[in-house]
Formats: C-alpha cells, sequence, structure tokens
C-alpha cells in the first residue's frame, strides 16, 4: 500500500507543487531580509499567473507569457515601493491593497479582455517547456522529482543556491542584509537602505511573478479567477517561519508539497476533499507554532505583555 | 492628485470593458440607490449592515493593536453556527432567533481567541495566526455544508432553510430586514465603548504602545482576549444576521465570496479607525459594490471594478495610516 | 589632515542646535570636545561627517572647501566615526561589518574575502589589536564592539577619527587600550577628535580642548592653557542652580525590601539582590549605565522575572504579582524611557494622565469613564508642575521633552504611593525643570515616602540621597551614608566589584 502511495507520480507531484511556493517564498525572503514587511504575496502571484496567460495568448508563445509574468511582478514591486517608500505607508495596508487590487484586476481584466467568466483556456495557449534530465529520470524515487520538470524548477533551485551565496558573499546580499537589520548603520557607511529596500521589492516582484507564471503556463494552462488560492499566504508563513533564509526554505517548501500531494492522494482514498484542501494552511500554521514557542523562550524573564 | 489618478484609472479600466462612462455612471447610480420602489437601495442599506458590521469588528481589533484580519473566519463560523442551532435546535421564534445570534457570536468570538490565545501562549502573530484560521473556518464549515448537514434535495453545498418564524422580519413598509437594526444598535454601542468606556480606553492604550500600557498595570492578556472576543463576536453577529435576515440559510461560500471581511477591514483603515465614521464608509462600500453589480448588469462593466477602487483608495490611505502595525514602521526606520 | 568647521549653525524646527561655532583640528593631535547633554557636541560632529547636511557654514578639510551629501562623501575624504551607539549588525562576522559599504570586488560583485582579511590583519599588526575576525558581532563584547567600529574607520584610511563618548560603557582595563591606541594614531599622524563629558580623561589624555555649551563654543584651549576647575565652569556656565538642601529626618518603617531576589536575565552574573527602602528616605543606586539598573527596576516594578527571593511593598509579598497588584499596594514608578514607557504618544494628555489612576478606581464609575474628573484633574496636574501644554486634550507628542518628564511625574506623584522608583529623572530635561523635579522629590521624602533613585549622574545621587549604593555588574554594593562618603570611592566602585573576586572575569568569547 505503501508503495502506492509513494509511486513516481507522487515524486513528481511534489515538484510541481513546490515550485511556485518556492519561488514566490524566495520573492518574499528577499524582501523579509531587507525589512520590507510584504505580504502582498497573493496579489503578486496572481498578477503574474494572469499577465502570463495573456502574454502567451496575445504574442503566440510562452516566452512571452513568461516574460509579461516577469514585468506584472515588477510592476506590482514598484507600486509597492511608490506607496511604502516613496510615500510612508504602511507596509500591513499596503499589501492589503495590493492583494485586493490583484484580485480584482486580474478578474477585471479576465472578463473584459479575455471576455470569459471563471476560467480563461485556449488551444493556443502553450506549457513552460519541460526538461528531461537523461541519467536522473532513471533514478527511483528522485527520477520522477528532478527530471522531467518545467525550466522554473530548475530555475528555482539555482535561485535557491544563488541566493543563498548573495547573502553570503556578495555586496548586495549584504546591504540588504544590513537594510533589513539595521538600516542607520548602513546609512552611516554610506550606502541609503531605500535604493536597497526597493531592488528588494523588484526581485520580489520577479520571483512572484514566475511563481503566477509556473501555475498558469506551466502545470496547466490556464487562468482561474484566484488563481493563487492561498499560496501567497503560505508563502509568507514559510518565510516567517524560516527567517527569510534560502535553504531552510527549500526545505520547509518541500515538506510542505510533500503534505500537500500526500492529502491529494489521501483524496483518493475517500478523504474528503475539504480536509485535504485544509491540510497546508494546519500545516504551515504547526510549523509556525513550533517556531514561535522556540523564539518565545529567547526573551527571558521579560513579563506583563504577555503572560499574565 | 489622488482624485484626479482615481479617474484616469477609472477611465482606462471603463475603456478596457467598452463601456462609455456616461452610460456606466448611470447604471451605478441607479443600482446604488434606486431600482423600482427602491429595492436596490434596500439591498444597498442591507449590505451597509453587513459591511459596517465587519468594519466595526475590525476596528475594534486594529484600535488594540491587534491586527486581526481573520474576520473571514469568525465571520463563517458565526454564520454557520446561527444556522445550525436554528435548524438543529427545535428552538423557534423570537428565542430561536436571539439563540441563533448568540450561538454565532459566541462561534465567532471564540475563534478570535484561539488565535489570541495562539499568540499569548504561543508566541504565534496574530496577524498570522487570524489570517490561518481563515482557513480551517472555511473549509470545514464547507465540509459540513456538504455532507453530514447538507439539504440534499436543493442539489447545493448549503444547509436546510430556515423555518420562517426564524427569519428576521422585514421593517414596515420596506423590504429591508430588520438586521440593519442590530448593526446600528452596534454601531452605537461601540460608539460609547470606544470614548466612554473603561474597557475601550484599555484597549485604545495597549493599541498605542503596548509598553506604556502594560508599564501603568493594563492586564495585557486579559485585554487582548476581551477584544479580540468582542471582535470575533461582532463579526459571528454579522454572520447570523446575513443568515438570519437574507439569505435564511448557510451555503457554502455565501460569506466569502462577496468579501465581506476583507471590505470591512479596507473601511476601518479608510477612516483612520475614527469610530463615528464607520457608518458613514461602510455605506460608501456597500454603495460601491451594489453599484458596480449595476454596471455589470447594465453596462457589462465587471462587478470586480469595485474590487479594483477599494484597493486603490486604501494605497493613497495607507501614507497616513498611523498606529497600525506601529512595529514594522519602527523597525524600518533609517531610510 | 587640517579640518576646519567655519560658522557652522544648526536649527532643529525652532531650537537653535548650533550657534556659529568655530573650530580647527590639526594632525598628531586628540582633540577632546566637551560639554554637557545638550550642548551640541554630536549635532557638530554629524554635520563633519555627512549625517546632517542642513547646516549654515563651511566645512574645510587641508583647506580646501568641502560639501558632503552623504557621509560617503565624507568617509572618502578621510573622516571616520565611532558612534556612540554602535553601528553593527548583529547577525554578520567582524571581518564583514568592517567591510560593509567598502567591499573589495571579485569579479560581478562577490566579495574578495582574502584582500580584505589581509588588509585589516596589517591593521590589526600595526595597532596591536586582537580580534577575532570571523566572530559574528552578537556574541561579541562592548570594548570589542568599539575596537570594530575604530577598525572600520581605520580600514578605510581615516586620517580624522571621531570618537564620541567612547567610554562611556568601557572597564577600566579597555578604556586604558583605547587611550593607549589614540595614542598610537596621533603618533601615526592622525586628528582625533574625542566627544566627552569625562573631565578627568580629558585632563589625562587630550591635547587640546574645546567647550561647547548650549550650541555655543566656549573656549577652545590647548590642555596646558586650561585646568580642570576652568573648563568645569566653562562647561556649567553662570550657577543658576538653587542650592538644595536635604532636612535631617528620621527615617521610618521599611516600605520596599528585597531579599535575595534572583532576577531572570541580568546583563551579567551577579549576587542576588538585597535592598531596603525606609519611608522619609531616598535611597540611591548609581553607576554606569548598562550594568544590570534597568533590570532591577523592572523586577521591581513587575516587568521581569525572578527565580527565588521576595520582594516586598509595604510589608505585603509582591513576588510574582502582576502590576497592577503593585502599584495598587502602593507602589509608582517615573521611567527612564518616557516616550515608551512613560507615555502613549498618540494619545492625548488627560488619558496619559488618567491611567494610573483608572488601575485603582478613582476615575471610573462602573465600566464608565468620569471625563469631567479627568479633565479637571489634568488640569490639575498641567498647573501644578507648570507642564507648557495648550490644554489637556492636546496630544502627548506635542509635548517637548522636559514637560513630557513633568507630566509623568505629576502623575505618578500624584498615586501618593508609599514607594516611589524614580529612574534618571531628569536625563535630557533643561535645568529649571531639573531643579522642580528634584524639590518635588525632596518633598515626597518630607512627607514620608520611601524613594528609590537610580541614576547614571552621580551629583543627582549625592544631591537627593541619603544612602547610597553602586551597582556594577549586577551587583549592588553595601550601602553607604551619603555624608559619609566621598565621591572617589563611589568612582572606584562604579568600575569594580564590590564583592572581592580574585579572578578577573572574562566577558568576551573570542
Amino acid at each position: 500500500m505503501l508503495a502506492d502511495l509513494f509511486d513516481p507520480a507522487f515524486a513528481d507531484s511534489v515538484a510541481r507543487i513546490a515550485v511556485p511556493i518556492l519561488l514566490a517564498s524566495l520573492g518574499g525572503a528577499i524582501c523579509h531580509r531587507a525589512g520590507v514587511f510584504n505580504i502582498a504575496l497573493e496579489g503578486f502571484i496572481l498578477m503574474g499567473a494572469f499577465a502570463a496567460v495573456l502574454g502567451t495568448f496575445m504574442l503566440g508563445h510562452v516566452f512571452w507569457g513568461v516574460l509579461s509574468a516577469i514585468l506584472a511582478g515588477i510592476f506590482m514591486g514598484l507600486l509597492f515601493a511608490e506607496f511604502h517608500l516613496r510615500r510612508p505607508g504602511d507596509a500591513i495596508v499596503v499589501s492589503i491593497a495590493l492583494n485586493l487590487i490583484g484580485l480584482g484586476l486580474t478578474t477585471y481584466l479576465l472578463r473584459s479582455v479575455l471576455g470569459v467568466s471563471g476560467v480563461f483556456q485556449d488551444e493556443a495557449l502553450g506549457k513552460i517547456t519541460e526538461i528531461n534530465l537523461p541519467v536522473i529520470e532513471s533514478l527511483p524515487v528522485f527520477g520522477s522529482f528532478l527530471s522531467g520538470q518545467s525550466i522554473l524548477f530548475y530555475v528555482s533551485i539555482f535561485l535557491v543556491i544563488l541566493l543563498h551565496y548573495i547573502y553570503s558573499r556578495h555586496k548586495l546580499g549584504f546591504w540588504m542584509r544590513a537594510a533589513g537589520e539595521n538600516p542607520l548603520a548602513l546609512k552611516t557607511v554610506g550606502i541609503k537602505p531605500t535604493p536597497v529596500k526597493l531592488l528588494a521589492l523588484v526581485l520580489c516582484g520577479v520571483c512572484c511573478g514566475l511563481a503566477g507564471a509556473q501555475l498558469s503556463i506551466s502545470n496547466v494552462s490556464l487562468f482561474v479567477e484566484n488563481m493563487s488560492a492561498g499560496r501567497g499566504w503560505i508563502a509568507v508563513v514559510i518565510v516567517l517561519v524560516t527567517n527569510g533564509r534560502p535553504i531552510p526554505i527549500l526545505g520547509l517548501v518541500l515538506l510542505f508539497g510533500f503534505v500537500d500531494s500526500l492529502s491529494l492522494r489521501l483524496q483518493g482514498f475517500g478523504f474528503p476533499q475539504q480536509f485535504t484542501e485544509m491540510m497546508p494552511y494546519i500545516a504551515s500554521l504547526v510549523a509556525l507554532i513550533f517556531v514561535s514557542i522556540r523564539r518565545m523562550k529567547n526573551l527571558v524573564g521579560m513579563r506583563g505583555y504577555d503572560n499574565g | 492628485m489622488t482624485a484626479l489618478s482615481l479617474f484616469f484609472i477609472l477611465l482606462l479600466l471603463l475603456n478596457l470593458a467598452d463601456a462609455s462612462f456616461f452610460e456606466a455612471s448611470q447604471a451605478f447610480l441607479k443600482s446604488a440607490f434606486g431600482g423600482r420602489r427602491y429595492a436596490y437601495l434596500y439591498v444597498t442599506i442591507s449590505r451597509c449592515a453587513l459591511i459596517t458590521g465587519m468594519a466595526i469588528a475590525a476596528l475594534i481589533a486594529f484600535r488594540a493593536g491587534l491586527i486581526n484580519i481573520g474576520g473571514e473566519g469568525q465571520l463563517v463560523i458565526g454564520g454557520f453556527a446561527a444556522a445550525f442551532v436554528s435548524i438543529y435546535s427545535g428552538v423557534t421564534g423570537v428565542p430561536g432567533i436571539i439563540l441563533a445570534i448568540l450561538s454565532a457570536m459566541i462561534g465567532g468570538g471564540l475563534w478570535a481567541v484561539l488565535a489570541g490565545l495562539m499568540k499569548l501562549k504561543l508566541g504565534v502573530p496574530i496577524l498570522v495566526g487570524t489570517l490561518l484560521l481563515n482557513y480551517p473556518a472555511r473549509y470545514i464549515t464547507s465540509y459540513f455544508v456538504s455532507h453530514p448537514f447538507r439539504d440534499v434535495a436543493s442539489g447545493m453545498p448549503q444547509t436546510l432553510l430556515l423555518d420562517k418564524s426564524l427569519w428576521l422580519p422585514f421593517i414596515e413598509g420596506t423590504r429591508l430586514d430588520t438586521g440593519f437594526i442590530f448593526i446600528l444598535i452596534v454601531y452605537g454601542f461601540v460608539l460609547i465603548y470606544s470614548h466612554r468606556s473603561v474597557p475601550g480606553y484599555h484597549a485604545k492604550m495597549t493599541g498605542l504602545s503596548i509598553e506604556f500600557a502594560a508599564t501603568s498595570g493594563i492586564n495585557i492578556f486579559s485585554t487582548t482576549l476581551k477584544t479580540l472576543a468582542f471582535s470575533g463576536a461582532i463579526a459571528g453577529l454579522v454572520g447570523a444576521i446575513a443568515v438570519l435576515g437574507i439569505h435564511h440559510r448557510f451555503t457554502d461560500g455565501m460569506l466569502v465570496q462577496p468579501l465581506y471581511a476583507w471590505t470591512g477591514i479596507v473601511a476601518a483603515l479608510l477612516i483612520n479607525l475614527v469610530p463615528w465614521a464607520i457608518l458613514p464608509a461602510g455605506f460608501f462600500f456597500a454603495s460601491l459594490t451594489s453599484g458596480a453589480s449595476g454596471m455589470e448588469r447594465t453596462a457589462d462593466v465587471p462587478k470586480e471594478i469595485a474590487i479594483i477602487i477599494q484597493g486603490i483608495i486604501i494605497l493613497f490611505v495607507a501614507s497616513r495610516a498611523t498606529g497600525i502595525a506601529s512595529d514594522t514602521k519602527n523597525k524600518e526606520e533609517g531610510n | 589632515m587640517f579640518a576646519q568647521l567655519h560658522d557652522i549653525s544648526v536649527n532643529f524646527g525652532e531650537v537653535r542646535a548650533l550657534d556659529s561655532v568655530s573650530l580647527d583640528i590639526s594632525p598628531n593631535q586628540i582633540h577632546a570636545v566637551v560639554g554637557e547633554n545638550g550642548a551640541g557636541k554630536s549635532t557638530l560632529m554629524s554635520v563633519l561627517f555627512g549625517l546632517n547636511v542642513n547646516y549654515g557654514g563651511q566645512i574645510f578639510i587641508n583647506d580646501t572647501r568641502k560639501t558632503w551629501a552623504t557621509p560617503s562623501d565624507a568617509i572618502k575624504a578621510g573622516i571616520g566615526m565611532v558612534h556612540q551607539h554602535f553601528m553593527l549588525i548583529e547577525s554578520m562576522t567582524v571581518l564583514e561589518n568592517i567591510i560593509l559599504g567598502s567591499e573589495p570586488n571579485k569579479y560581478l560583485g562577490f566579495l574578495d574575502f582574502q584582500l580584505a582579511e589581509k588588509k585589516i590583519s596589517n591593521l590589526l599588526e600595526t595597532y596591536n589589536f586582537s580580534i577575532n575576525l570571523h566572530q559574528t558581532v552578537d556574541k561579541l563584547s562592548v570594548g570589542q564592539r568599539q575596537m570594530v567600529e575604530i577598525l572600520k574607520t581605520l580600514y578605510r584610511s581615516a586620517e580624522l577619527i571621531i570618537l564620541d563618548e567612547p567610554t562611556a560603557v568601557l572597564t577600566p582595563a579597555e578604556r586604558l587600550d583605547l587611550f593607549n591606541s589614540l595614542q598610537d594614531f596621533k603618533n601615526a599622524g592622525k586628528s582625533i577628535i574625542l566627544i566627552t563629558h569625562k573631565i578627568d580623561e580629558v585632563i589625562a589624555n587630550a591635547d587640546h580642548v574645546s567647550v561647547m555649551r548650549a550650541g555655543q563654543l566656549i573656549s577652545s584651549l590647548p590642555i596646558d592653557g586650561t585646568s580642570q576647575t576652568q573648563i568645569s565652569e566653562e562647561i556649567v556656565g553662570v550657577s543658576k542652580t538653587k542650592s538644595i538642601s536635604r532636612k535631617k529626618i528620621k527615617a521610618g518603617s521599611v516600605k520596599l525590601n528585597l531579599s535575595n531576589l534572583d532576577i531572570l536575565g541580568m546583563p551579567q552574573i551577579g549576587n542576588a539582590f538585597n535592598l531596603e527602602v525606609k519611608a522619609s528616605e531616598i535611597v540611591g543606586i548609581a553607576g554606569v549605565a548598562g550594568n544590570g539598573q534597568s533590570e532591577l527596576i523592572e523586577a521591581i516594578i513587575g516587568l521581569r522575572s525572578s527565580k527565588s527571593g521576595f520582594i516586598e511593598i509595604c510589608s505585603r509579598d509582591v513576588t510574582g504579582a502582576d502590576i497592577s497588584t503593585r502599584r495598587d499596594v502602593g507602589l509608582c514608578y517615573i521611567p527612564e524611557d518616557r516616550q515608551k514607557r512613560g507615555l502613549a504618544l498618540g494619545a492625548q494628555l488627560s488619558e496619559n494622565a488618567s491611567i494610573s489612576s483608572l488601575v485603582s478606581k478613582a476615575f471610573s464609575k462602573g465600566p464608565f469613564l468620569r471625563k469631567t474628573k479627568i479633565r479637571n484633574f489634568t488640569e490639575g496636574l498641567i498647573k501644578k508642575f507648570d507642564v507648557k501644554a495648550s490644554s489637556p486634550s492636546a496630544l502627548a507628542s506635542s509635548l517637548s521633552g522636559g514637560n513630557k518628564q513633568k507630566l509623568i511625574i505629576a502623575r505618578e506623584l500624584s498615586l501618593e504611593s508609599d514607594v516611589i522608583i524614580a529612574e534618571n529623572p531628569t536625563w535630557g530635561v533643561d535645568l529649571g525643570a531639573i531643579n522642580q523635579i528634584h524639590h518635588e522629590l525632596l518633598s515626597m521624602r518630607e512627607n514620608g515616602h520611601a524613594i528609590l533613585l537610580v541614576s547614571s549622574d552621580l551629583d543627582e545621587i549625592l544631591t537627593l540621597s541619603d544612602r547610597v549604593l553602586v551597582m556594577f555588574e549586577s551587583e549592588l554594593s553595601q550601602s553607604f551614608c551619603t555624608e559619609k562618603v566621598t565621591r572617589e570611592e563611589l568612582g572606584k566602585l562604579m568600575l569594580m566589584k564590590a564583592s572581592d573576586k580574585k579572578e578577573k572575569k572574562k566577558i568576551n568569547t573570542a
């Protein structure tokens, strides 16, 4: 029975589920570590997903779709920057606004520009190319996990490694960490924190845009209203739990992909659909609780604020 | 400057939908405030009740520094509780209505308190805790009305229809349900709470400066839980009103789809948590939504334009949002 | 480098922080800039360093006029600054912090750590420093952090190094090391600017001293041309202080009693606390900030828990009791951090004023507020303490620092609590208000209250207290009668442990 549960298709689905969340979490992490409290990932992803479909449909190839998704993400990032960096807007309020705008605008454009309600599907839409790795694909478990995935899967793994090294060995990584931990200190060595945060927002836009593209023109080939379906919030929680560190994010995302795939499988065994849909959120909550308990222990001795 | 940009964006959007500005605005006004024998106006006021209620719920929590964005979950739990108790408790008539409302308020309140306990005892931030609890609330109630408590005959994921004696009556001579009266009462209550009551004062001080409140002897633990309970209870009440007064049953998604909770949050943020302005803000957003529906029916402009407008308004308003999440502001100094 | 500040003026709103100040800095020299809090020393340096670009006047480096847009420009010109509050990234290593902002490139922005390490190692050798470059800053001692700040300036080839109150938080050994290093820098041709308010250090180490007061330059002389007395007088100016006299009163019963209190989370490891404060007496705790005073106060108030031992207020055990209980029994608190703990800046004055009393139900009728009573009470406080405010409904944020403090003190003292905890009550307050506050505390003492005064201002302690203890490395010394102890004895205790420990404690983990 166990073998039935964890067959190659399972490994494949873990990878597929993981990619958009991984990309969005990396984007969120970049903002988090640079000191920008961006919880508008839902809106960012949605815009990316819609732009990917729109671009592919109107310009004829998934390449344009991916490019549009990136541009849409950058657009959201710049919007966030305008109202949070240039104007003194609270990051949480700006995030709520952008989430709403993402939802409203994508649904609105779905109807007004693409002319449909609910779902947009078309033969003309393609899928992002999948890559088959010759030797790896015959590996027992990891074969279907590592091979045959969309380009973005490999891009996201690469991003994890890249980010890791950027934070530990690159000028920009240092500046972003400093902007997040102690912006005043960064200022005194002559670097202005605001442009650094702007960069973080743009990079976040790129990542979340790609996450959206993976959702709409990779695993499937369509756009559904509210396609991000809470994944942006999962990414927010993952960023908080890992404190924005790339490698723990990868680990947590894979764990999440595992749990999600498992619950989908369990549907086949009779578990009601709603319970499997709830699983990701319960899992995130549990992870968050674990980490929060540990962090609370570090506040040695203080009382009066929380414990009655 | 703001108004100008908003106007431009509106024009652009209407253009994309191939609608004329004149046609669209006519449809908007008629659908928000007109209709045969003011039918549409009643719908607007009805919506206003729900949105204002959710805005009040958000305001209560935000004012105390608690970023409760779990209004949706508390609303859904409350609505379901009201439907469930109404159908299966056997109590009818006015006592039944009261029982349903109380169950809804207790349900919503407890759901919010759950997030509060997670914060106080486990350290889970309120923002994330309340948000994450939205989803179990949504899915658990969805399961209930799709399987065990489903009205099989209707073929939809919803409960049975409520007994007529449990329906909130209309106000004399109108087609407006009395749910609106409840919200007016809550509105008045919250005004007194905010300006003249001791718990409201404690909550406000805690929201302005938690260190100051704690040092001065305010019990942060109980203030947090009491405020969240109050906030969640109001959300639950709104759910009860929707079930008892408008839909007369609980249908999967009926409280989530219209984005009542998020609109309420947006309304509370727009007025910068000033209590008296909640009612006008609720009415404003209700009109916005009703008008947008009309635009869709008549001028073929997708009703989501209302959501876009809400988002844009809040973006511009964000620059002066004070007192909310002052933590995040402090962390980002040095710019 | 020769640096000249010429006619520098800075305004913060209506306040004239600097008034046409001119200063000459020469190489091979340690130039001390002294003055009280608020004299303008830090403001002047922020102009020189490029942190403040809104000023009148000119800056000349080696006779060339310079303007800075950001600190980057000043750094490039050879000016380095070691700030009073360290500007370090805790999660980064020493090396990473040193190179931040001036990173050596290998390719495409990836850093050349080897080059950096070589360059820094050379510096360590030249100036005889010893530190682990790969240790993260969060594990460093205060003295080591300062060393990192100094290395930052040396790494960028600073020829003029500004140090802002560098010895405030150093141990005696660290202080010695610092001044030795400064001598090395001076001999290497650099100019050193030392901002401090410690005159004895100036006399011992500086070559030139400039005195500032209330935004103006009072004098600028070589060290041989002045004296400690002259400097002190110039710093304080014409004495405006009314002499405070403390009446001789017999202390009453014990109102605050700490017995073997082992507090959680003290900055250093020390013995448990034993302390008694009686009615009609002021007990002062002197000491350099950072030695556990804040934590001790928090434990007494109820903001911090303890492992063992007990606290009694008015003979009632309040160990483990919450803050409102302690206040009810007879405790009030004048906090050092008035912006965060003493007031809610976004609230009205009346809302701020009534908070403590609300706990004891004076301003409420059931669940309702008695608004008129609150308003009258607030007006009374404003009048009695001469708080400059437009009305009770004005926001607390509209008050000046001194007036904020006065309001807090007015509110707390109005509670007539048996025990008053005062934590640096006159920090950052203007002279006239300081006097008023001191008088109030003394009159509370005469009325039978027990007052615990914690202050880093030794003069304040000695003026007000009947008995004084010293806090050093999270331990309290024995109690001294103010009349019977000298400043020197207390000063010594502020720099070494009262309990006789033969081993030298190592605070760092390099």
